[in-house]
């Protein structure tokens, strides 16, 4: 989705306006793979915080404290990259919605 | 899991061990028969704490390692006409001393409250964590 | 579908454990009812021995293809316990004991139902697509 808001910007040549969120600062990332890289993380968190939840279910480890760390912080990072999402979504329609 | 409170309560164990020894000793205090009926003056108990819980040495805690009886030798007195008296009239009381055994046993309540004041904020620390997610 | 949808997260395992601590719950009152009674052989469910057989289980999930086992006929078995100090009488009895191994079942409930309680709310969070 990203890409094709990227393209729709270079082609209509709004290129200036938009440059600096889509285009890459030399030797940086974009926006696109920042947000998959995020999305990988989310993903991370939350088989982290399965896992221990097993292990403390089963015994294999005492660290109660660790686990509600980690639940939590996989809770915060969904909660995060959905609010990215809808933030998404709205600009998306928001620039649907433009009159060319 | 909670190790911290089979530690707390292995004190507690231990505590009431004491408390029910210097019970028998302040009941025993006058006692010069034993329970065989002999003419024998009581001997004192006291325990020995050691430290390891009692079914996993390794684990952290207190256990009674034993109760062991007082050497220390009878108490006699000049009683003449008591029916217990030996032949130069001396009978053997025990040798218990009353404000000893009563010391210790204020020192083996204020240890088990401690020990119960412990848990009490170990268990609310951990109710605190639970609160992290809710 | 919708229980295999289920079995993906960490709820079979909570929900068996959550079953184990209320029926604990229930063997260590009957133990504090009868300290006083003669002959009474105090019963236990093993906590130990469950966790074992919960992560056999969980071995078995993670080797297996998706939705291959289920938790539901995991039982926890019923024993006497030996450990303590032994009374004239042959019991084992301490209040201490009691009343810190239900403390402990008390906080392992609670605290496994907080880990289910979130585990729902994410799932449903997931299908609102709103941050709830």
């Amino acid at each position: 989705m990203i890409d094709g808001i990227n393209s729709l910007a270079s082609g209509a040549g709004i290129g200036g306006a938009s440059a600096p969120k889509s285009t890459a600062p030399a030797g940086g990332t974009n926006f696109s793979d920042m947000l998959s890289k995020s999305i990988d993380e989310v993903s991370r968190l939350q088989q982290d915080a399965s896992q221990a939840v097993d292990n403390i279910t089963t015994g294999k480890s005492e660290d109660v404290d660790g686990v509600m760390t980690a639940v939590e912080k996989s809770d915060l990072a969904f909660k995060t990259l959905l609010a990215i999402r809808a933030k998404l979504m709205d600009a998306y329609e928001e620039i649907k919605g433009m009159p060319i | 899991m909670f190790d911290i409170l089979d530690m707390g309560a292995s004190g507690l164990t231990a505590q009431r061990t004491r408390l029910d020894t210097i019970a028998e000793n302040l009941a025993n205090v006058y006692t010069t028969h034993n329970a065989k009926g002999e003419k024998e003056a009581f001997k004192r108990r006291f325990v020995v704490l050691g430290s390891g819980r009692a079914d996993d040495k390794a684990k952290a805690g207190v256990h009674v390692q034993q109760i062991k009886l007082d050497p220390a030798p009878p108490i006699p007195k000049y009683e003449p006409g008591n029916p217990d008296a030996d032949a130069n009239g001396y009978v053997n009381y025990p040798n218990i001393d009353m404000s000893i055994e009563y010391i210790n046993a204020l020192e083996a309540s204020r240890a088990y409250e401690a020990n119960v004041t412990m848990m009490e904020v170990s268990k609310s620390m951990i109710n605190a964590s639970l609160r992290l997610i809710a | 579908m919708f229980e295999r949808l289920l079995n993906q997260t960490n709820a079979p395992v909570l929900e068996r454990m959550l079953k184990f601590t209320a029926a604990r719950q229930k063997l260590l009152a009957e133990n504090v009812v009868n300290i006083s009674t003669p002959g009474y052989k105090q019963k236990d469910l093993s906590l130990e021995k469950f966790q074992g057989m919960l992560r056999e289980r969980i071995e078995q999930r993670d080797h297996g293809g998706l939705g291959s086992t289920s938790f539901d006929d995991l039982e926890a078995q019923l024993e006497n316990p030996q450990r303590g100090m032994l009374f004239h009488d042959g019991s084992n009895r301490s209040m201490e004991q009691l009343m810190t191994d239900q403390a402990k079942n008390a906080l392992m409930h609670n605290f496994v139902i907080e880990l289910l309680r979130k585990q729902f709310q994410t799932m449903e969070m997931a299908l609102k697509d709103r941050p709830v």
